[in-house]
C-alpha cells in the first residue's frame, strides 16, 4: 500500500513537471511563426531568420527541457 | 504509383518483417530498466574508477572517430588536385564546406579559424555520440544482472524477470515477470500453473515437490530471501546465471553516452571555459569588464545598474554550463526511452518513424550545441556596449 502511494506521487509529481513544457511550446510556436512570416515576405534572407529561429527555439526549448528532466529524475532517480 | 517488387532487397525487407513478427510473438519484448546514471559494470575497475556502459559508449565513438578520420583523410588527393576521389570523400568536403559556410555567416571572420574548429569538433563528437542509440542492441545486449539494491545493510529484491536459454545464450523472459516466494504462495492455482506452462521458474517450486537436490537448495535459500534476517546469507552479485531465487535484467554493454550527464556536462565545461579563452583572446584583460563593469558607477547616477548587468552576465555564464548539459541529456535521454518503449509496445513497423524522428533530433541537437558554442564565441569577442558607443562618441567629437 505504502509503495503504491509513492508510485502514485511520483507519476503525479511528473506528470505536473512537465506543465512547464506548455511555455516552451508557446514560445517555439511564436518563434518559428515569426520567422516562417519574415521568410515569406523577404525570401532572400531566409538563412539569416532560419539560423536566429533555431537558437530562439532552442533557447525556448532547453525551459522545457529542464521540465523534462526534473520529471525523468523524479521517475527513474529518486526512490 | 504502383510499388515495384521486383527488387531483390523488397523480398528481403520483406521476410526480416515476417521473423520480427514470428520473434515478437514467441519472446515477446520486455521494458528495459530505465536509470539516470550509467550502470556500472560487475566486474573491473580502472585506478579505483568503476567503469560505466556509457564510459563504454563513449569509447565506442572515439573509436568511431578515429576510423572515420583515417578513412576520410586516406581518400583526399595527395597532389593536392581537386578531382575527386569517390562519393564518401565528397561527401564529408560537402558537409564540411557546408558548415564552414554556415559558421562563417555568424563569427567574426578574424574568428573564424579557431571559432569552426570549436563548432565542428563539438559537432562531430556530440553527432556520433546522439547517433549511437539508433544502432539496435545497444541498450537491449548486455550483461545478465540479479536486479538487487542495497538499503541499509539488507538486500532488498526489485522487479525483474526470470531468465532463459536459447542456445546456451541467456535471456530475460518477458512472460516471466520474477515473482518472490511469498507473492508465489498467495498466487491462484490457476496463475501459477500459467505461469508454469509459460515455463517460468520463479514461484513453481513452491507448488511442486523438490525431486532435485540443487532446486531443492534453490528452494531454500528463496525462503530466505523472502526473509529479511537471513537475507545476507545469499550473496546475491555471485549467483549463478538463471538462478530463480532473485529477479533478473539486462545491463547492456554499452550505453548512448549522451544520456549520461557526466559525458554531456564535460562538452559544456569545455564549451563554456573555451568561451572564456576566445573572450580574453580577442580582447585581453578588457573581457572582465563585461562581468566587472565599474567604470560608470560614479560617473553616472544609474551606474549601479552596470554593476547589476555585468554580475547577471556573470551568473549567466554558469547557467550556460547548466543549460548546455540539460539540453543535451534531457533531449537524447527522452528519445531513448522514447525508441525503448515504442519497440516494448509494438515492436514491428510502429518504431521506424521514431527511429527516423531520433536520426533527425540527433543532427538539430549536434548542430544546436556547436552552434550555440560559435555564437556565444562570437559574442565573446566583441567588445561591451558602452565602449563603443563611447568610442563613436569620441570620434564624432574628434571631426
Amino acid at each position: 500500500m505504502e509503495e503504491a502511494v509513492v508510485v502514485a506521487g511520483k507519476a503525479i509529481g511528473a506528470g505536473l513537471a512537465m506543465v512547464g513544457a506548455l511555455g516552451g511550446g508557446i514560445g517555439i510556436g511564436l518563434a518559428v511563426g515569426g520567422a516562417v512570416q519574415g521568410m515569406a515576405r523577404n525570401p532572400d534572407h531566409t538563412g539569416t531568420i532560419q539560423t536566429n529561429m533555431i537558437l530562439g527555439v532552442a533557447f525556448a526549448e532547453a525551459v522545457a527541457i529542464y521540465a523534462l528532466v526534473v520529471s525523468l529524475i523524479i521517475l527513474f532517480v529518486l526512490s | 504509383m504502383t510499388l515495384n517488387w521486383s527488387g531483390k532487397r523488397r523480398w528481403i525487407a520483406l521476410i526480416l518483417v515476417l521473423a520480427s513478427l514470428v520473434v515478437m510473438f514467441n519472446w515477446p519484448p520486455v521494458v528495459p530498466v530505465i536509470q539516470l546514471p550509467g550502470e556500472i559494470y560487475p566486474s573491473g575497475e580502472v585506478f579505483g574508477l568503476p567503469i560505466t556502459n556509457t564510459f563504454a559508449g563513449s569509447v565506442v565513438v572515439w573509436i568511431l572517430i578515429l576510423v572515420l578520420i583515417r578513412v576520410v583523410g586516406s581518400r583526399r588527393p595527395r597532389d593536392g588536385g581537386e578531382v575527386p576521389r569517390g562519393g564518401f570523400y565528397n561527401f564529408f568536403e560537402m558537409a564540411f564546406e557546408g558548415l564552414y559556410g554556415f559558421i562563417g555567416g555568424i563569427a567574426p571572420e578574424r574568428y573564424l579559424g579557431p571559432i569552426f574548429k570549436m563548432f565542428m569538433t563539438i559537432f562531430v563528437v556530440v553527432l556520433l555520440s546522439n547517433w549511437l542509440e539508433l544502432i539496435p542492441g545497444i541498450d537491449s545486449i548486455g550483461f545478465l544482472h540479479p536486479h538487487v539494491h542495497e538499503v541499509d545493510g539488507h538486500t532488498e529484491l526489485l522487479e525483474g524477470f526470470d531468465t532463459a536459454t536459447l542456445g546456451g545464450v541467456y535471456y530475460v523472459n518477458g512472460q516471466c515477470p520474477w515473482v518472490s516466494p511469498d507473492v508465489a504462495a498467495t498466487m491462484s492455482g490457476e496463475a501459477l500453473q500459467a505461469r508454469a506452462d509459460a515455463g517460468c521458474h520463479s514461484g513453481i517450486p513452491a507448488m511442486e515437490e523438490p525431486d532435485d537436490p540443487a532446486e531443492a537448495s534453490d528452494d531454500d535459500h528463496a525462503d530466505e530471501a523472502a526473509d529479511d534476517e537471513h537475507a545476507d546469507e545469499i550473496d546475491y552479485h555471485h549467483v549463478e546465471p538463471g538462478d530463480p531465487a532473485v529477479p533478473w535484467v539486462i545491463l547492456p554493454y554499452i550505453r548512448v553516452p549522451s544520456t549520461d550527464l557526466n559525458m554531456t556536462l564535460a562538452i559544456a565545461l569545455i564549451a563554456v571555459v573555451m568561451i572564456q579563452v576566445m573572450g580574453f583572446r580577442a580582447l585581453g584583460i578588457g573581457y572582465l569588464t563585461k562581468f566587472f563593469n565599474f567604470s560608470t558607477l560614479l560617473k553616472s547616477p544609474l551606474g549601479g545598474i552596470d554593476v547589476a548587468v555585468g554580475l547577471l552576465e556573470l551568473i549567466g555564464e554558469f547557467a550556460k554550463i547548466l543549460s548546455f548539459a540539460f539540453r543535451l541529456l534531457g533531449n537524447i535521454f527522452a528519445g531513448s526511452i522514447l525508441l525503448f518503449v515504442m519497440s516494448f509496445l509494438v515492436p514491428v513497423i510502429v518504431p521506424w518513424p521514431f527511429f527516423l524522428l531520433e536520426f533527425f533530433v540527433g543532427i538539430i541537437q549536434a548542430i544546436v550545441f556547436g552552434l550555440l558554442t560559435a555564437i556565444f564565441m562570437s559574442l565573446a569577442t566583441v567588445s561591451h556596449h558602452h565602449d563603443e558607443e563611447h568610442h563613436e562618441e569620441a570620434a564624432a567629437g574628434a571631426h
